[in-house]
């Protein structure tokens, strides 16, 4: 049978703990001034204390399977991201072992726990790191690749990814959530085809605190061509995208990306922004998964998910739902 | 009968323009003698030695035009009151960000204080004024010479202050000729750049990724001119009697660069230097004005020193770029025997020395 690779199965775990954005400005959590965030659009966000990285992943891969009653055994790939080695089973409280990295521990990855926890009896496993939150990108990149290139049929891509303890709950003016998704790709799908695929990469910006400023300024040049770009490919025009499905980052950058872009502001899926703030595994993934179950997306509309991921990576799918 | 000789009343000599104009008119005429307003003795000095101008024909009075009688004494007012016989009024406070007192302190009372000094010269035959190309403020479309309407604002201060300037002159019932030099870039042949100020502190923020946007139609044009183009127009036209009551626009005119021709020239100019190149440094989106203050907004609520530093420094003359404006330039032309040069025939000089002389670093002081 012909057809398109496309995204049949979504599903994400949350931690149990969630804070306002008062609530993290009153711990001294944020850099920005709540009220700002407020004005941005952020309200609560989830915080991992006694999960682990691998935790949420392991929830939210057992939940795909489980709602879309998928037989483990027809898995043939996970692709996992998130912390490395043992630290992935690290609870968020807890402390990371730097040691645990300069040990043969580092071995004992998470994705391959995962495949046999879960049972994937006949899933070979691939790890892909570097690329912050538009890490599920790329792993939707390779899985949709290998469909074609290999024949693959069903491909498991999970990312779980806390944001670092120390580093507070705030990346360049957006509060952020812990977070793990998992996206089910298939070789042939009937639903949400992957129209196409575009991931821009600039090392300069590769240190993202000492060029921040910089960055906040490159953002939104290259945003604006990583999506008209990715609008060509699928041989779309502007005027035909039906909906925006965003990285969950301030609604002012998202006004002003969509201004650039000609773009209404009625075309960004805006609903968990305030819910859940911008998790770095995968904001786009959980809210295409929200918006198809609250009905906003229909079969057959055509989406456009982008994000930008520290590192620095601009990101984006053509997706037909 | 002899022609009596020329003895010009300089202000602003130790400034970009004025010293350019004073050096080419003594120049062109040895017979013409110059007094020039300095407030600093010592940085005229200075400024006469390296414009190596002849020896005793300019001599120096220390004032300030912001004060009545431009600050002289009546001991300095009697021999100017018996000798000049033309003004070139080249001072001015230029920096676009100042509050609108301060520049009109310079920019109109200065002018005021200077008419008042002048009515005491008898000789007086013609008041030379630069203004700027840009009292057009928020006006669009074609820009005549002879038009001096303010109706439609400013985008700064120094802009406003300056259109104040010309009311005066013109009302002012003296010989005036009024010149509205377009922004200086540089020097035409090898690109030079003697003096920054807004446009190469935006090349700056362009160059460094701290300028995302910019508030422009991809066809309007940016008019710059460069400095030798203006010092010479003034110098040979700021005393023709044919001139009296004229505005003359140096302006690149039809020689100005459509915004998205000029980012094509930047870009590939500093795409040249491979340790530029892979930076990969975007262009900057051109948007609509609204959609700029918005950044402009989110900017200023987000506080970041740096990006907001950069943004408030283009506020002061980036809005400009949104107020498309076609200088007409026909009587200029006219009176020079042909048009300024066209931008693209130096820009990429002008970009060239730029990087020569690392100005990224040493334009970050510069005031916009
Ligand atoms: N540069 C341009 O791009 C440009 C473009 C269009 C029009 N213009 C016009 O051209 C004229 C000259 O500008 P510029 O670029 O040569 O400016 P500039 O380099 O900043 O020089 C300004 C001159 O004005 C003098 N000055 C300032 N305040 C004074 C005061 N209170 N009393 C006496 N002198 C004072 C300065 O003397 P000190 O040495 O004491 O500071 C200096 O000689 C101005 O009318 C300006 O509006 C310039």
């Amino acid at each position: 049978m012909t057809g398109r690779p496309g995204i049949t199965a979504i599903a994400y775990a949350l931690p149990a703990c969630s804070r306002s954005v008062r609530e993290l400005g009153a711990a001294g959590q944020l850099q920005t001034d709540p009220e700002v965030l407020e004005n941005f659009g952020f309200g609560r966000v989830h915080i991992a204390v006694a999960e682990s990285p691998y935790e949420l992943a392991y929830r939210a891969a057992a939940r795909l399977l489980e709602e879309q009653a998928v037989d483990a055994a027809s898995i043939d790939l996970v692709i996992y991201s998130g912390p490395p080695g043992t630290l992935s089973l690290t609870p968020a409280a807890q402390p990371w072992n730097g040691a645990a990295l300069s040990s043969t521990a580092r071995f004992q990855y998470p994705g391959t726990l995962l495949q046999f926890e879960l049972g994937l009896l006949n899933a070979s496993v691939l790890g892909i790191d570097q690329l912050a939150c538009s890490t599920l990108f790329g792993a939707l990149r390779v899985a949709r690749s290998l469909c074609v290139t290999e024949g693959i049929e069903r491909v498991l891509c999970v990312h779980a990814e806390f944001f670092p303890a120390a580093a507070g709950r705030e990346a360049v003016f957006n509060c952020t959530s812990d977070a793990a998704c998992a996206v089910l790709v298939e070789r042939v799908a009937l639903r949400n085809c992957i129209a196409a695929s575009v991931h821009v990469t600039k090392g300069y910006y590769w240190d993202g605190d000492a060029l921040k400023n910089e960055i906040v300024a490159s953002y939104f040049p290259t945003s604006k061509h990583v999506i008209e770009r990715v609008i060509a490919a699928a041989g779309w025009n502007a005027a035909d995208v039906d909906w925006i499905i965003p990285h969950n980052v301030s609604l002012r950058s998202w006004e002003l990306l969509l201004s650039l872009l000609a773009l209404p502001n009625t075309r960004l899926w805006t609903d968990n922004i305030a819910r859940y703030g911008h998790s770095l595994a995968g904001d786009n993934f959980i809210n295409l998964r929200d918006a198809l179950d609250g009905g906003a997306v229909r079969p057959g509309q055509k989406l456009i998910l982008f994000s930008y991921g520290y590192g620095a990576h601009w990101t984006a799918l053509a997706v037909e739902a | 009968m002899s022609v009596p000789h020329e003895v010009v009343f300089f202000t602003g000599a130790t400034g970009l323009v004025g010293g350019d104009v004073l050096r080419r008119m003594l120049a062109a005429d040895p017979a013409l003698r110059a007094v020039v307003l300095v407030r600093d003795a010592g940085r005229w000095e200075q400024v006469s030695t390296r414009l190596a101008l002849p020896a005793g024909r300019v001599g120096a009075v220390v004032g300030d035009v912001t004060r009545p009688g431009l600050g002289l004494s009546a001991d300095t007012r009697v021999p100017l009151a018996r000798e000049i016989t033309a003004v070139v009024h080249a001072a001015a406070d230029v920096v676009f960000s100042r509050p609108l007192a301060v520049a009109r302190a310079v920019n109109v009372a200065g002018v005021r204080h200077l008419l008042d000094v002048a009515a005491g010269w008898p000789r007086l035959r013609r008041f030379a004024h630069v203004s700027t190309a840009f009292v057009a403020g928020r006006r669009v479309g074609r820009i005549l010479e002879g038009e001096e309407r303010g109706d439609a604002g400013w985008v700064n201060a120094y802009e406003q202050s300056k259109h104040e300037a010309e009311w005066l002159v013109r009302a002012s019932g003296r010989d005036w000729v009024i010149f509205r030099p377009s922004t200086i870039v540089c020097d035409s042949a090898a690109g030079g750049v003697t003096q920054y100020n807004a446009v190469h502190l935006g090349l700056r923020l362009l160059h460094d990724s701290l300028a995302p946007m910019l508030p422009a139609a991809a066809t309007s044009a940016i008019d710059v001119v460069p400095r030798d183009y203006v010092a010479a127009a003034i110098a040979v036209l700021a005393l023709r009697q044919d001139l009296a009551g004229r505005t003359l626009q140096l302006c690149a005119g039809s020689g100005a660069l459509p915004v998205d021709e000029l980012l094509d020239v930047t870009w590939r100019a500093w795409s040249r230097r491979p340790e530029w190149r892979r930076r990969g440094i975007p262009r900057p989106v051109l948007t609509d004005i609204a959609t700029y203050h918005r950044f402009e907004l989110a900017v200023e609520e987000t506080g970041d020193s740096k990006l907001r530093q950069a943004v408030r420094a283009l506020s002061y003359f980036a809005p400009q770029l949104a107020l498309p404006k076609a200088f007409d330039t026909r009587a200029a032309d006219a009176a020079l025997g042909g048009p300024a040069p066209a931008v693209r025939t130096y820009w990429a000089r002008m970009l060239e020395h730029l990087v020569s002389v690392g100005w990224c670093e040493a334009v970050k002081g510069v005031a916009a």
